[in-house]
């Protein structure tokens, strides 16, 4: 909804704006749905120009359909499948984290939730030599940490000094800073990344579950509102600069038990792959962790890996494969 | 600025009336005089320049630049090399910390009663103090008492034992200066106290925290004891007790970041009974799990009190053996640790780094 202001279109001066919001109307949406001739009557504005004015304004503010056809060839160019560097996570993830698209991780608290975004971003910033965004909302980035893994992946300073580089890191403790953040990031943060030589490729949310679940429920009525703008700016960053999103929440527990993500209903149509993250009991080395994939557009759901947060690039001897839901059903 | 009417931090019946006027984009409302937004939008002259004072207010540089600058990793790393951790006077649970509770982080402790919880804070408040020369901070803190099991008598004894401490250590002119001003009266005149009695005042508290700080930067220590006391009696709605510990975790959490404190809670335990079994887990719920950035659990095992490091983003998991002595806090006397029957052996036999002894989830 665009305001009509003068100079948005030639023939649009101050008398013709004073004389339409007479009329009520204010935007450019009221006034392409009225009908010309009355309102030609009624404002006393000359119909010829009030049809060339309406012309122009469906011209510059209307959307075009786009064939399948295109749609299709856009999106094999544009899409890029990012591995996370663990090997069992990729083959949960179908070979990794796709762009244009956001991947929630979902666990208890001290499941591993912060350090798998950190083997994902390091592994982007040194392996992918790819830049990316990090916005940390419970203080759980801890660049030391980020220092360590690269130094487990390479001696070489230089290269660990250039890889930290690589990782953006935004500190956001609110609702309000977070749209603040994801609205500035889509207007010109993102571009001016790209151009200072790197290219972003992935954004990651730590957590999203903190700074909404205070505004949900009870007698507030903005949460869901606010909930679904953040959904909305990171699916516009995902979709327009062709970004992986990652996003971590907490899990709930339902009615029989079963652990599934907080933030409700609404929320959870947000990501289009969801993978619960979990400690092994009476495991012999306490970081190991199961991954299952609880939503995917590609794989059979409940699909079960074993992985360990020490040993981050390697596999698993075994790997434990859950009850399949349906046959495997590929597009 | 390219935020959104919706987006921004108004009243939602302001925002309605905004957006039912057709403003969608912040840019719109920018160049406005009040007079012009209260006719156009309809709201009241008072709400109109609250509006535009909000949208032109620098007043909070802070999460403004947060929102719009980024670090990159590497200057976040010299930033928390700078920033230090108190220590706290068990070498063991200084090594399973990384060097001692980290400044800019929120820690949270869990306990049983009579394990000690209380008695680390006062350590802790005792140890900020200590002056730079000797590898402390040099700091003041500020203690929020909300139990009254804050004893005056008992930090002084830790304080006492805390400036023998030093004695013992100092060798060059500098940190023999520094030890001239280290006194039990200074110590205690550095620590801040405030008495809560219930939700409602802690909530207000920690509102006026950022005020407090900026007026005392040298504050590098706050300990909430205890955060679960004031929210679990008389509590009914508790879907809304969640909604408030959590908004009270992200204030603490900025104010850790922001003013570079180290934010210290202790939490209370709870039965949690499952498949017919019952186990001690922390209190407050699950999502209060979230909150904190570092979780330790102190727990009794037989007559040893442990600590085990249960959440950390940089630390791995470990349990250390721990005593309170008459100086306070301190390492257990005999050096570690046989594996109980009930524990699992570590496969690289390193005894600084062992998986939990119970399943605490």
């Amino acid at each position: 909804m665009v305001i009509l202001k003068e100079g948005i279109c030639p023939g649009i001066n101050e008398d013709f704006i004073k004389a339409l919001q007479s009329e009520d109307i204010r935007t450019v949406e009221d006034f392409v749905s009225c009908n010309p001739e009355e309102l030609a009557q009624k404002c006393s504005l000359s119909y010829k120009a009030l049809v060339a004015v309406r012309r122009v304004l469906l011209a510059q503010y209307t959307a075009f359909p786009v064939s399948g056809a295109d749609l299709y060839e856009e999106l094999l160019s544009s899409t890029a499948i990012l591995s996370t560097g663990s090997p069992s996570l990729d083959k949960l993830l179908d070979s990794g984290l796709y762009t244009g698209e956001i991947t929630e991780l979902i666990g208890s608290p001290g499941s591993g939730k912060t350090q798998v975004c950190f083997s994902v971003a390091v592994n982007m910033s040194h392996q992918l030599k790819q830049t990316v965004f990090y916005i940390d909302t419970k203080g759980g980035m801890c660049a030391s940490r980020l220092l360590q893994m690269l130094q487990t992946k390479t001696p070489n300073m230089e290269e660990q000094m250039e890889a930290l580089q690589k990782i953006k890191v935004f500190r956001v403790f609110d609702v309000f800073s977070l749209l603040a953040c994801l609205q500035n990031l889509r207007s010109n943060g993102l571009q001016k990344a790209s151009i200072g030589g790197g290219s972003v490729k992935a954004l990651m949310v730590d957590s999203v579950s903190a700074v909404l679940s205070s505004m949900l429920g009870g007698k507030q009525n903005e949460g869901m509102s606010l909930l679904m703008q953040v959904a909305g700016e990171m699916k516009m960053i995902a979709k327009d600069f062709n970004i992986a999103v990652l996003v971590t929440n907490h899990v709930i527990k339902d009615g029989n038990g079963h652990l599934k993500a907080g933030l409700g209903q609404s929320w959870s149509h947000v990501p289009r792959t969801r993978v619960l993250l979990q400690r092994v009991e009476n495991a012999e080395t306490s970081s190991l962790r199961t991954a299952t994939l609880t939503k995917s557009s590609r794989q059979a759901c409940h699909l079960v890996e074993e992985f360990d947060l020490c040993h981050w690039s390697e596999e698993r001897r075994t790997s434990i494969s859950g009850k399949r839901k349906l046959e495997s059903s590929k597009p | 600025m390219h935020r959104t009417v919706p987006s921004l931090p108004l009243a939602p019946s302001v925002k309605v009336k905004l957006i039912n006027a057709g403003f969608q984009v912040a840019s719109d409302l920018i160049d406005m005089r009040p007079l012009q937004l209260c006719k156009e939008a309809g709201i009241s002259q008072e709400e109109a320049v609250e509006v535009l004072q909000m949208l032109r207010d620098d007043a909070q540089p802070h999460q403004q630049r947060a929102a719009t600058e980024s670090l990159t990793a590497l200057d976040l790393l010299h930033q928390e090399q700078t920033l230090g951790s108190i220590v706290t006077f068990c070498s063991g649970l200084d090594d399973a910390l990384g060097g001692g509770v980290p400044v800019g982080k929120t820690t949270e402790i869990c306990g049983a009663p009579g394990v000690g919880k209380t008695q680390l804070c006062m350590q802790l408040a005792v140890d900020v103090q200590i002056p730079v020369c000797f590898g402390g901070l040099g700091g003041k803190a500020l203690y929020v008492d909300t139990e009254g099991s804050f004893l005056v008598q008992r930090v002084a004894d830790m304080a006492e034992a805390a400036v023998q401490h030093c004695t013992l250590l100092a060798e060059d002119t500098e940190q023999k200066q520094a030890l001239e001003e280290l006194t039990v009266e200074k110590i205690l005149s550095n620590l801040f106290l405030v008495r809560c009695h219930d939700y409602v005042e802690l909530l207000a508290e920690v509102y006026l925290l950022p005020d407090f700080l900026s007026e005392h930067p040298e504050v590098r220590l706050i300990v909430i004891d205890s955060i679960a006391f004031p929210f679990r009696h008389d509590f009914e709605d508790l879907s809304q007790r969640t909604r408030l510990l959590n908004g009270l975790a992200q204030q603490l959490i900025q104010l850790a970041t922001q003013h570079s404190v180290a934010v210290v809670l202790t939490n209370q335990m709870t039965t949690r009974i499952s498949n017919g079994q019952s186990k001690l887990v922390p209190a407050l719920g699950e999502s209060w799990g979230h909150a904190a950035t570092q979780r330790l659990i102190l727990h009794w095992e037989g007559l040893r009190r442990l600590a085990s490091l249960y959440k950390s983003p940089s630390q791995m998991e470990a349990t250390i053996q721990y005593q309170i002595t008459v100086q306070g806090f301190r390492d257990a006397p005999d050096e570690p640790r046989h594996t109980d029957s009930s524990a699992v052996s570590s496969p690289s036999g390193n005894y600084s780094k062992r998986p939990r002894l119970e399943n605490l989830s």
